[in-house]
């Protein structure tokens, strides 16, 4: 059983989204100081390690294969972040419609914000849409 | 064996982590509480193993006698022993039986109101509290708690299991019906403390038996080299007291569980059917239990449980039976008849496994195997509703219908405990689902929803929400669980107050609500003011659910007839992102 500090630490950067998001500033008060993932700003395609044009059979024998390696149960004392990150990918990209819309939001966000330097694009998809 | 006073393990002690190592493998055992029915098994180092009682059943009748100053149950049956009559000793009025449709629930509850018509004692109230059950012990009614009935029999259970693997035992996976409230597995855990057993798990009946399967087609593709896609299995589970349904996606050893819906319809309710429609009088025969009237009532259950599953097999059969005091039985039931008396139930389970398939995203056509068991799988029309339902012929052959539950359980206890096997057979992993949508009371007495039925687990979900009066300092969290649109529909799993909510105009304050279930099904729930943020802003609170210990329907009233306007939140519509 996870540890209570263990969770809450997991936890609230995850829940909270991303620093810039409206949430941050609250997290970072509340939260210990973590190293940030650096797999938060991948994309769904990057977690599961598929190319964009992956098939749906392809991503779902890619969630299958990394479920065995971060899923809690699986990998003794890996925290739940990493695989809800894992399903949430999964999630968007099995359903061919939740699928078009997220590849949709990408496009539109590249197109709408070409990458200011020092501010971090918003990752409201991997939060909030699954 | 009557010696077996269970003793009350405090709930810190259940972790062990300061107990001695144990110099014997600490391999979880599986067991499978049944309304009816229990049993156990282990993994034996090669395959999981079913454990027989001295009277060589796997299947051990779930009861606790209480006589004078003993107290035996069900898994040795030492106190029917002594005249062969267990059954009907079960039905004396001194046994307490079905304790899993007890536990747990509130007098309001219509499976309570539905155990009044037991043997033993059942006493309600009809305010939203705990019941009061007693046992029959000298011609005097004495109480007890289903919890308590649980621990005696888990007890027992427990020292056959010691007595065959020859070290202690600890940790238990234990398999639970789908439709159990977060309450009542605290309530399991508390019984399992008491017995000196740690519920290291507690398995959704159907997943236990996905595990199974998904076991099978790993040996299978092991064997013969398959191509290992996906199979989609639908699992339905009905014995005495639940009825539960469930979509896995297996493939690789992982199984995946798309949908989980679950009832507390079972055998129990087509027992008392058929008993109210063979003697149409019932109601009368048991307002007020006598002896000659618990008599009665057990004559007519025995008969009516045998014809029953004499039906199974037969197209018609003859209850015959005289209950005393004038009261006579004779009546010929055929299947129609049966049909028809039963006909909602058998909608209810049309409805669970309906639901499933649709929050499953799928047709019938996309399932490869049914897989019925249960007691109840052996009743004709269910398997002709459920293999319809999913249009197929036949179901899948490879499972025991009455072991499968307590063999994936033991599975899980296996894995869990961090078994592996040579040849690959533990190398396994169930991706569980969340049967019941997790929120709070919002707008007064609508359910908002954050963590939402059949969520894939670990799961971590979170709504915004806001004041419903200007300068609202205080809001009330409560956190229900279930179906309903409306709060009170759902079971209360607790509640607290986020307090120092800075002087705004109503609407302008965000309250963020996360909630989060770990692997371990623990739900814990965050909240606090989002926006405005800055030093003037109170903390977060973390709160572990379910806080309540009892009563809850009775303080879900009080809760919202106290502080629902004072202290109600509202949803904050999702802004709409760029």
């Amino acid at each position: 059983m996870a540890s209570f500090a263990a969770t809450a630490t997991a936890l609230l950067p995850g829940g909270c989204g991303a620093p810039g998001a409206r949430r941050g500033g609250r997290c970072a008060a509340s939260a210990v100081a973590l190293p940030r993932p650096a797999a938060r700003t991948q994309t769904h395609y990057e977690v599961l390690g598929v190319g964009a044009g992956a098939s749906t059979g392809e991503i779902r024998a890619a969630y299958r294969r990394l479920a065995r390696e971060v899923h809690p149960d699986a990998a003794a004392g890996s925290g739940d972040e990493g695989f809800i990150r894992l399903h949430a990918a999964y999630a968007a990209l099995a359903d061919p419609d939740e699928r078009a819309r997220y590849d949709r939001a990408v496009a539109f966000r590249r197109a709408a914000a070409p990458v200011a330097s020092g501010s971090r694009p918003r990752r409201w998809e991997t939060d909030q849409c699954w | 064996m009557s010696e077996h006073f269970y003793t009350v393990a405090s709930d810190s002690e259940t972790t062990g982590e300061d107990k001695p190592q144990p110099s014997f493998p600490d391999v979880a055992i599986g067991i499978d509480i049944g309304t009816s029915k229990c049993s156990v098994a282990v993994w034996n180092g090669n395959q999981v193993e079913l454990l027989k009682n001295t009277r060589n059943q796997k299947g051990m009748r779930s009861y606790v006698m209480f006589k004078d100053d003993t107290l035996s149950a069900g898994v040795t049956g030492a106190a029917a022993r002594e005249n062969g009559h267990e059954e009907r000793d079960i039905l004396s009025g001194s046994a307490i039986f079905n304790m899993k449709r007890l536990i747990g629930r509130m007098d309001t509850d219509e499976v309570v109101q539905a155990s009044k018509s037991l043997p033993f004692l059942v006493q309600t109230l009809g305010i939203g509290v705990r019941p009061f059950i007693a046992a029959l012990v000298n011609n005097m009614w004495r109480s007890t708690t289903p919890e308590e009935v649980l621990a005696i029999f888990l007890l027992e259970l427990k020292a056959l299991v010691e007595m065959h693997l020859k070290h202690p035992v600890r940790n238990a996976v234990l398999t639970i019906p789908v439709s159990f409230s977060r309450f009542q597995q605290t309530r399991i855990e508390r019984a399992c403390a008491m017995a000196g057993l740690h519920a290291l798990r507690l398995m959704p009946e159907p997943t236990a038996v996905a595990l199974l399967y998904a076991q099978q087609q790993q040996q299978l593709m092991h064997d013969n080299m398959g191509s290992g896609t996906e199979k989609i299995a639908l699992i339905f589970n009905m014995g005495a007291g639940y009825c539960d349904a469930a979509v896995a996606a297996t493939a690789g050893g992982v199984s995946q569980i798309r949908a989980l819906s679950g009832c507390t319809v079972g055998g129990e309710d087509i027992l008392q059917n058929i008993m109210r429609h063979v003697l149409p009088s019932f109601d009368n025969l048991y307002a007020g239990q006598t002896m000659d009237r618990i008599r009665s009532i057990g004559l007519l259950r025995i008969a009516t449980q045998d014809a029953i599953h004499k039906l199974a097999y037969q197209d018609n059969v003859e209850v015959n039976v005289d209950l005393g005091n004038g009261h006579k039985v004779s009546k010929v039931l055929d299947h129609p008849e049966f049909e028809q008396v039963n006909r909602a139930i058998f909608e209810k389970c049309e409805n669970i496994i309906n639901q499933c398939l649709i929050d499953a995203k799928l047709v019938p056509e996309d399932i490869n195997d049914v897989i019925l068991v249960g007691g109840c799988s052996k009743i004709p029309r269910i398997r002709s509703l459920v293999l319809g339902l999913c249009k197929k012929e036949i179901s899948y052959k490879n499972i025991d219908a009455l072991e499968a539950a307590v063999s994936g359980a033991a599975l899980e206890g296996a894995i869990a405990s961090g078994v592996t096997d040579p040849s690959g057979s533990l190398d396994l992993l169930t991706i569980q689902a969340t049967p019941m949508n997790l929120g709070i009371r919002a707008d007064s007495d609508i359910f908002a929803a954050i963590i939402p039925r059949n969520t894939t687990v670990p799961a971590r979900r979170d709504m915004l929400f806001t004041t419903t009066h200007d300068n609202q300092t205080e809001a009330l969290i409560a956190v229900y669980e279930g179906e309903g649109e409306r709060a009170e529909d759902n079971h209360l799993l607790g509640y607290f107050k986020i307090t120092g909510i800075p002087a705004a105009p109503k609407g302008t304050v965000e309250i963020s609500v996360c909630m989060d279930i770990d692997a371990s099904n623990v739900l814990r729930v965050f909240a606090g003011v989002v926006k405005p943020q800055g030093p003037a802003v109170p903390p977060f609170i973390e709160v572990r659910m379910p806080t309540l210990d009892d009563g809850h329907g009775w303080c879900g009233q009080a809760l919202a007839k106290t502080y629902g306007k004072t202290l109600d939140l509202a949803v904050l519509p999702k802004k709409l992102q760029p």
